[in-house]
């Protein structure tokens, strides 16, 4: 079948879809904003649950779409999606019009803006930093507060950014408890000195061999848990973090004086994806994220024939469900070029 | 006859201040009450959203309710939007409306507000006025006031006040008209019958306490409830 | 600790504050507490600023402390604040700005109230109608006191006698600032810099030359918690919430501590002293308090208003020791003098004209 399919984002759920279209014969055109694909992946050093390498995941998809079918345009965005019968005309930033039989959009999410929990002093006070901020703590090998030393108290935020009516996420980002869980880990491993805390308001560890992680979090490394959401950060004048927080569970208001404060921040609709909804009128939801066709059944698909959805930018996924997810896109996307082509024929 | 759960929906600021707690403990963590006092908002809005007539009644009757400053830090923070806070508020006003609040040491102090800044409202205009403001009933207020007190009259002057003069300026004298137009609207917006009833139970408590309470706050049962600490409540 | 970060909440946080012709309503706790910062009010907003502000001599309490002392239903408060409004109505003003933060708060909340519930609002015009025969329109802009000295800091900077710097070591002035709680805890977006950094009192020190300080305890409560203060038996509340302040600043060194509420000045300069007395315990510099002011006695001092005219006698802490950091000329002798010299019937006129 000779169809043409552009793909918008490089990150994991838009390699994924890019590779397997290309694999069942597709012309891929695979469109990314940044001047190189992986999206998030680049930036994780190490995976839940089993703690892999990311870069092994990275060049999975990298040799995924090693593939003459696919057409890699990065450093680039979309300006416009015309539809006209059965094709979408796909313009791009660099003024070229891309005529698909069918686009994939796998605009993936943006990490909540941590700054955004003003309580929490992200940009103001120095020993405050997020998950991301750690995973290149981790990458770089260097775990360190802002005066250079090694943080020995260090305290970890849950929700940041999410179950939030104040944000304006009343979601679950489902990710950051594993992510704490196993950056708790990877901090006691690279400190061995080092007492973690995590700050918790319920431990959501449902997917596959979480469960274990927080166990073995607890068993093996020590890290304490406790069952509050964090108030309020301050700086003390030796440039130390001081939280509030209720050990709910004890019903007792604590203060803590910690090294360094991580903040878990979760999942939102990314910055790219509200525009590919306002140039294709694609809908949102409530929450934000695309709007799919049936939540049970009809995830992605979108309101517009032609357009699938891929990965994060439905909701909060881990690797394992955008890969997944990625390939019934693509399996969508088959079963609708077969049908139009039939139409065609018929 | 309608149920507690009921009657507090009836508060406005019942239904702006709670929506859905799910026991974060953000309200507790900042909260200066919970600090010093054996008191924790998450469980009051907890309770309430339970719709338990029997927990509701516990609480109406508590010294709990009491504890907090409202000083909204609550708000500020919830994740959902609620404000412990209010809650509080709507409680402490059926606990009034119903006569419960003199069943806890801390309830039993409504008289005192009422007496003093309740009935300065109406007396004066002011919710505190300088000639009520005494060390006797402030010693905090320390030297410096004991020479504010004495030499009030000349003091206000020399600062640009107008201690009860005419006219508009710092504590004017509050026109009879004006304070014959907050008591209406005391009247008729139910603020007299709210005053009525901390009367009338704080009455019917003194009896029970074997307390002598006439008006004013020169009597037994006035000073009681305005010194009186039984050392218990804080953590 | 980045500023930058900082300036960015602030940037979000921008408030609608109106140029002239304000309605002032003033402070019950202020006016005994602190005559001289209302005084000051006006004679910076009248003689320095030139500015219409008018004062109603019929109006009254907003009730808000027996509001949040519990015993002034929320209808009557509603309506005693409905009250007020009708005499901005009919005094042809439509710019409110209370004194009190108290009252701010109980107007925020009460036109958010209204903004929400139509119906309740609609109640409370009766209520209104029924008691006094009174109408009013809501106000078309409502700004702290403190709000309108903030808008005006580059103006009053501009005709400053001293800044907030000290004379000797040419070091700007360390200030901690403390917000009251109703300015912007409920509502957010109505004060200038929001909740969590508000910039309402740091814009003024900044622009006077002084140094902001932030410390852990900044955004706690004064304590003065309403019940907590009003019964006697319920005040250790209220000094173990400043005195959990004052241990949390002492660190930092502050010269100074600048409030915009009613009771913060007072309990945070009162309870200093009974610390003081209780455990001889003092947390300014050379054994003596941190001296306490309002926004307006600051603005006057920047001004040159002398600090016996703003009322600073009636301070607990000593406040000398800040005057000579800064260099302002005082008599030491006429602190407590009671004569009302010519220069002071002057700041009467302002306290007795109506606009």
């Amino acid at each position: 079948m000779n169809k043409n399919v552009v793909v918008i984002g490089a990150g994991v759920a838009g390699m994924e879809a890019a590779g397997r279209l290309a694999i069942a014969g597709f012309a891929v055109s695979l469109i990314e904003k940044q001047e190189s694909q992986g999206g998030h992946l680049n930036n994780w050093h190490q995976l839940f649950p089993d703690r892999r390498d990311g870069k092994e995941v990275s060049e999975y998809l990298r040799k995924l779409t090693q593939n003459d079918r696919i057409k890699l345009h990065t450093g680039t965005s979309i300006e416009k999606i015309n539809h006209v019968k059965n094709i979408y005309a796909v313009t791009t930033s660099s003024g070229e019009v891309l005529n698909a039989d069918a686009v994939v959009v796998a605009t993936g999410f943006d990490l909540f803006k941590s700054s955004r929990k003003e309580e929490y002093g992200y940009g103001i006070y120095d020993n405050v930093i997020t998950s991301a901020d750690l995973e290149g703590m981790f990458q770089s090998g260097k775990i360190i507060m802002h005066d250079g030393r090694a943080p020995e108290k260090i305290g970890i935020v849950h929700c940041v950014g999410s179950r939030d009516e104040k944000v304006g996420n009343l979601y679950c980002s489902k990710l950051c408890c594993v992510t704490a869980v196993k950056q708790a880990i990877e901090l006691r491993e690279y400190l061995p000195a080092s007492k973690v805390f995590c700050f918790y308001m319920d431990m959501r560890m449902g997917g596959s061999m979480y469960e274990e992680l927080y166990r073995e979090a607890q068993e093996k490394y020590g890290i304490s848990f406790i069952r509050g959401k964090v108030s309020e950060a301050s700086e003390a004048i030796n440039n130390k973090i001081k939280i509030k927080v209720e050990d709910t569970l004890v019903g007792r208001p604590l203060k803590m004086e910690l090294d360094l404060l991580v903040l878990m921040a979760g999942m939102e609709m990314s910055e790219g994806g509200k525009r590919i909804a306002a140039v294709a009128g694609l809908k949102t939801g409530e929450n934000r994220f695309f709007a799919v066709a049936d939540q049970h059944y009809g995830s992605n698909n979108s309101n517009l024939k032609g357009i699938f959805l891929a990965g994060t930018c439905v909701a909060p996924m881990n690797i394992t469900e955008t890969i997944s997810h990625a390939r019934a896109a693509v399996s969508e996307v088959i079963d609708y070029l077969n049908s139009t082509e039939k139409q065609r024929n018929g | 006859m309608e149920n507690l759960f009921e009657l507090l929906q009836k508060d406005i600021r019942f239904e702006e201040g709670l929506n859905a707690c799910m026991n974060c403990g953000v309200c507790t963590a900042i909260c200066p009450a919970a600090e010093f006092y054996d008191y924790d908002p998450r469980k009051i809005t907890d309770i309430v959203q339970t719709r338990d007539d029997n927990a509701i009644m516990e609480l109406l009757k508590s010294e709990t309710i009491w504890y907090c400053g409202e000083c909204m830090s609550c708000k500020t923070r919830c994740p959902r939007g609620n404000a412990p806070g209010l809650i509080i508020m709507a409680l402490r006003g059926l606990s009034q409306d119903l006569g419960l609040f003199t069943e806890s040491e801390k309830g039993r102090q409504q008289l005192a507000v009422k007496r003093t800044v309740g009935d300065s409202i109406l007396n004066t205009g002011y919710c505190v006025y300088l000639d009520g403001i005494t060390t006797a009933l402030h010693p905090e207020q320390g030297p410096v006031w004991e020479w504010v007190q004495e030499n009030r009259e000349k003091l206000f002057e020399r600062l640009g006040g107008n201690y009860k003069g005419d006219g508009p300026g710092i504590l004017r004298k509050i026109p009879e008209e004006t304070l014959d137009e907050l008591k209406k609207i005391f009247e008729v917006t139910g603020g007299l019958e709210r005053y009525e009833k901390i009367e009338y139970y704080s009455k019917l408590k003194a009896e029970e306490m074997d307390l002598d309470l006439d008006e004013g706050i020169d009597n037994e049962y006035f000073r009681q409830i305005y010194t009186y600490n039984n050392g218990c409540h804080t953590r | 600790m980045k500023i930058d970060g900082k300036r960015a909440i602030w940037s979000e946080y921008q408030k609608d504050i109106e140029e002239d012709h304000y309605f002032y309503v003033r402070s019950c706790i202020r006016q005994n507490f602190f005559p001289g910062s209302e005084v000051a009010f006006l004679r910076i907003m009248r003689d320095v600023l030139k500015k219409d502000v008018y004062e109603h001599p019929c109006h009254t309490t907003c009730s808000g402390i027996g509001y949040h002392g519990d015993v002034v239903p929320v209808d009557t408060a509603m309506t005693v604040v409905a009250r007020q409004f009708a005499l901005m109505t009919e005094a042809g003003y439509k710019n409110y700005v209370p004194s009190c933060i108290t009252s701010f708060g109980l107007y925020t909340e009460i036109l958010e109230t209204w903004h929400h519930f139509p119906e309740v609002e609609e109640r409370v015009r009766k209520h209104l109608r029924n008691a006094t025969g009174r109408e009013f329109n809501i106000p078309g802009n409502l700004a702290h006191a403190s709000d309108i000295i903030y808008k005006f800091r580059k103006e009053i900077a501009a005709k400053a006698k001293y800044t907030l710097v000290n004379k000797e070591t040419g070091e700007p002035l360390k200030v901690v600032d403390h917000i009251g709680c109703h300015y912007s805890k409920m509502f957010p977006s109505k004060g200038v810099g929001g909740a969590e950094y508000p910039y309402v009192l740091a814009g003024m020190i900044e622009e006077w030359g002084g140094e902001v300080i932030d410390y852990p305890e900044r955004r706690h409560c004064c304590g003065f918690g309403f019940r907590q203060y009003l019964v006697q038996a319920n005040r250790g509340y209220s000094v173990a919430c400043s005195r959990e302040k004052f241990e949390s600043m002492k660190p930092f060194k502050p010269d100074m501590i600048l409030t915009n509420c009613p009771g913060c000045p007072m309990f945070l300069d009162r309870w200093q002293y009974v610390i003081n007395e209780m455990e001889g315990t003092t947390y300014g510099q050379n054994g003596e308090g941190i001296p306490v002011f309002t926004y307006e006695e600051l603005a006057g001092l920047v001004l040159g208003f002398d600090p016996w005219d703003l009322g600073l006698q009636m301070h607990q802490i000593n406040v000398e020791p800040l005057l000579d950091k800064i260099g302002i000329e005082y008599s030491p002798e006429k602190k407590f003098s009671l004569n009302t010299d010519p220069a002071v019937s002057k700041v009467k006129h302002f306290a007795k004209a109506v606009y």
